[in-house]
C-alpha cells in the first residue's frame, strides 16, 4: 500500500524538473531545512565545545567530591580516612578544618574564611581575597584569628605573618574570600577547630564525575558525600540553561524552514490539483492523498535534515581540527573556538527536522485530502 | 487495425450476450420526471448495472444555485454501450461523475452493481473506483511525471498489486492499444491521440465492469477521434464491458448500442440498436 505513495512522492520530489517554478521552491525549501539543521548542529557543537572545555577546566582545578558531616554532626574520628587513602590510591584526600579570620595587608583588612588543609605546604588566597587585599603570589599578609594570646599589653588576637604562595581559582558560585594554609598553621590560629570536611580529587581529572559514587559506600555514618555535580550545581545548571535556550533559539531557524516547507507543499498541492483528482478517480482514497502529501513533506524535511546534519557535522569537525577560529590568548582559556558534535545532538537535530517537517505537512496534507476531486477534473 | 488483445476476464464473469453494439437482451430504458415509472424496468431489473431514480444534483447556494439534474431516471444494462449526448451544461458530466462515485446526488436513488451507492463509505467508493470502474476523461489523460507504462499500471499499484504484476498487465494493455513502442515515453512525448489511447488502457487495466468516458474524443481531430472510438468499441466487446460514454459527437454516439439525450429533467431515447 505504501509503495504507490512512495513512488508518487519520490517522482514528485525528483521529477519536478517538469514544473520548474515548483522545483525551484522545493529546492529552496529543501535547502532551508538543510541550512536549519546545519545551523543547529553547529550551534550545539559550539556550545558543547565550550562547555566541555569549561567542565574539563573545572575538573582540572577544582574539588571532585567532598565529605561533609551531616547537619548537627562532626566528622568522625578513627582510621576510616586512612582506609580510604589505602583503598583508593588514585584519590588525593585532604582534610580541611577552618574558621573565621581577618586577613591584613598594607591596603586593608578583610574578613575571610580560613581553611587548614593537611596536604597543603603553602598559603593560598582565592582571587576574591587577593583582589580585596591587593596582593598576589609573593606578597605578605597577616592572618589574625579570634584566638587570644597573652602579651605584655594583655590578651591580643593570635596573628601570623605569612607569604602568599599562590592565588587560587574560585569555585563557581562561591563568593567567599578564602585563605588556605597548611594544617599546622591552621591549628596554631584556630585552636580546637576540628576537621570540617574532606576534599577528594582523582589524579585523572576526567574521572571527576564518578569520584562521589566510588566512595559513597565507604564513608562512615553521619558523613555526607557531595558529588562534583552538586558542588558545581550553579555553574552546571547555568550551562544547561544556556544550551537549552541557544538550542531553542537556533531551532527557530528550523521552524522558519518548516513554514517555508508548508508554503511549498501548499503550492505543490495546488499545482498537482488535476493529478490528485485523477488519482482520486483511479481509486486513491482521500486518506491516502493526505498520506501522500505527508510523505512528500516528511521526505523533503528528512532529506534536508540529514543533509544539513551531515554538513553541520563536517563543518564542526573541520573547524575544530583546523583551529580555524582562533581566540586571543589570555582572554579565553582555550586558543581556538572548540566544536564538539555529540550523538545526542545529531539525534536531536534529526528528530527536530522530521517533527518540524511532519507538523508543516499536516495542514497541506489535510487540505489536499479534503479537496473535491471534481474541482481538479474541471480545472484546466 | 485492431489493437485489442482478447484476454479472458479474471473475475470469472459469465459470458454476456452481445448482438453487436447494444445487442443486449433488454434495452434498458429511461424515464423523464421522477414520478414517471421507467419503461421496461420490471422485466430487466436483474440485468441493470446502473439504475438511477429521481436523481437530483445542483451546485451553488441561494439565488445562485443551479439545479443541473432534476429527478433524472436512467438505467444502463449489463454489456450495454450507452452514449449520452446533450448540450453543454445539461449535466452529462455531472451524471457521469455521480455514476463514477466521484460525487453524491442531492436526492434520488442510485444503484450500481445492484448496490445502493449512498451506503458506501469514502474508502469503499475509492475501492470501487479502483477495481470496478474505469474512467477516461477529456483532459488530464495521463500523469505528466510518469511514463505511459507507469500511468497504465497506476490503478493496479493503487490497488496494492505487486509492481511486477502491475507492470506486466500494463505492458499487455499498452500493447493492446497499439502503443508498445511508446510505453517508456512520457505524456509530453505522446500525441493527443496516443495519450487518450493510454488513458483507455489505464481505465481497463484493473479489468473494471463499467467503463465511463467523459468526452474522450473532445480534444482529438476527426481521424484520431474515429480511431479512438473504434478502439473503445473493440475493447467494449472483447472485454465484455458495460460502457457509458458522454460525447458531443453525434456521429460517434450513433455507433453506440444506444444513445440518449440529456435535457436535465429528462432523458430522451435517441436511438437504440436493440
Amino acid at each position: 500500500m505504501a509503495s504507490v505513495l512512495t513512488l508518487l512522492a519520490g517522482r514528485y520530489i525528483l521529477g519536478l524538473r517538469r514544473r520548474t517554478h515548483v522545483a525551484a521552491v522545493s529546492a529552496i525549501s529543501f535547502g532551508a531545512m538543510a541550512l536549519g539543521a546545519a545551523a543547529l548542529v553547529l550551534s550545539l557543537a559550539l556550545l558543547e565545545g565550550f562547555q566541555a572545555t569549561i567542565r574539563a577546566q573545572l575538573a582540572d582545578s577544582g574539588t571532585h567530591a567532598e565529605l561533609r558531616p551531616r547537619v548537627g554532626r562532626t566528622l568522625p574520628g578513627g582510621d576510616w580516612l586512612a582506609s580510604l587513602r589505602a583503598r583508593h590510591p588514585e584519590l588525593e584526600v585532604r582534610v580541611v578544618s577552618g574558621g573565621a579570620v581577618w586577613c591584613l595587608a598594607p591596603d586593608g583588612a578583610v574578613p575571610a574564611e580560613l581553611e587548614a588543609v593537611d596536604t597543603l605546604s603553602r598559603v593560598e588566597v582565592n582571587r576574591l581575597l587577593a583582589a580585596r587585599l591587593g596582593v598576589g603570589a609573593g606578597s605578605e599578609i597577616t592572618i589574625a584569628s579570634a584566638r587570644l594570646a597573652l602579651s605584655p599589653l594583655g590578651p591580643v588576637p593570635t596573628r601570623r605573618k605569612l607569604e602568599v604562595g599562590a592565588v587560587s581559582a574560585m569555585r563557581p558560585g562561591d563568593e567567599r574570600p578564602v585563605v588556605r594554609v597548611p594544617a599546622a598553621i591552621g591549628a596554631a590560629l584556630l585552636e580546637g577547630a576540628g576537621p570540617r570536611s574532606v576534599v577528594l580529587r582523582d589524579k585523572d581529572p576526567s574521572q571527576a564525575w564518578r569520584v562521589a559514587s566510588v566512595v559513597q559506600g565507604e564513608v562512615p555514618e553521619g558523613v555526607e558525600v557531595v558529588s562534583f555535580a552538586e558542588l558545581n550545581r550553579p555553574l552546571l545548571a547555568a550551562l544547561a540553561l544556556e544550551r537549552a535556550m541557544i538550542g531553542f533559539g537556533v531551532a527557530l531557524v528550523m521552524a522558519v524552514a518548516a513554514l517555508n516547507l508548508l508554503c511549498n507543499l501548499a503550492l505543490l498541492a495546488a499545482e498537482k490539483r488535476a493529478d490528485v483528482a485523477l488519482l482520486t478517480a483511479l481509486g486513491l482514497s482521500p486518506s491516502r492523498v493526505g498520506r501522500l502529501f505527508l510523505l512528500l513533506g516528511v521526505g523533503v524535511g528528512a532529506l534536508g535534515g540529514v543533509l544539513g546534519t551531515f554538513a553541520g557535522w563536517l563543518a564542526a569537525v573541520v573547524l575544530d581540527r583546523t583551529h580555524a577560529l582562533p581566540l586571543p590568548r589570555g582572554v579565553f582559556i582555550v586558543s581556538h573556538v572548540p566544536f564538539r558534535v555529540t550523538a545526542g545532538a545529531v539525534a536531536l537535530v534529526l528528530s527536530v527536522s522530521v517533527v518540524a517537517a511532519l507538523l508543516a505537512s499536516l495542514a497541506p496534507a489535510r487540505a489536499a485530502a479534503r479537496r473535491d476531486a471534481l474541482e481538479g477534473l474541471r480545472y484546466e | 487495425m485492431s489493437h485489442v488483445a482478447l484476454r479472458p476476464s479474471e473475475r470469472g464473469f459469465t459470458p454476456r450476450e452481445h448482438g453487436g453494439f447494444g445487442g443486449h437482451v433488454c434495452g434498458g430504458r429511461v424515464g423523464g420526471a421522477p414520478q414517471s415509472p421507467p419503461q421496461r424496468i420490471a422485466g430487466c431489473a436483474m440485468s441493470e448495472l446502473v439504475r438511477a431514480r429521481g436523481l437530483c444534483k445542483g451546485y451553488g447556494a441561494g439565488e445562485r444555485r443551479v439545479e443541473v439534474l432534476r429527478g433524472l431516471n436512467l438505467s444502463v444494462e449489463h454489456g450495454e454501450m450507452l452514449a449520452i449526448v446533450g448540450p453543454s451544461g445539461v449535466g452529462k458530466s455531472t451524471l457521469l461523475h455521480l455514476i463514477g462515485l466521484l460525487d453524491r446526488p442531492d436526492a434520488g436513488e442510485l444503484r450500481i452493481f445492484d448496490a445502493d451507492v449512498s451506503a458506501l463509505s469514502v474508502e469503499e467508493r475509492a475501492s470501487w473506483r479502483n477495481r470496478r470502474l474505469g474512467f477516461v476523461f477529456q483532459f488530464h489523460a495521463l500523469l505528466p511525471e510518469f511514463s505511459l507504462e507507469e500511468n497504465v499500471a497506476m490503478p493496479l499499484l493503487i490497488a496494492g498489486r505487486p509492481r511486477k504484476t502491475a507492470f506486466a498487465a500494463a505492458r499487455e494493455l499498452v500493447a493492446a492499444v497499439g502503443l508498445a513502442h511508446r510505453r517508456e515515453h512520457f505524456p509530453d512525448e505522446l500525441s493527443g491521440g496516443e495519450q487518450q489511447r493510454g488513458a483507455v488502457a489505464r481505465a481497463l487495466v484493473a479489468e473494471p465492469e463499467l467503463l465511463l468516458a467523459d468526452e474522450p474524443t473532445g480534444n482529438l481531430d476527426a481521424a484520431n477521434a474515429d480511431a479512438l472510438f473504434s478502439l473503445l468499441q473493440e475493447l467494449h466487446l472483447s472485454r465484455s464491458l458495460t460502457s457509458v460514454i458522454v460525447t458531443h459527437h453525434e456521429a460517434l454516439a450513433s455507433r453506440c448500442g444506444r444513445t440518449v439525450r440529456l435535457t436535465g429533467a429528462a432523458v430522451e431515447e435517441v436511438c437504440s440498436k436493440t
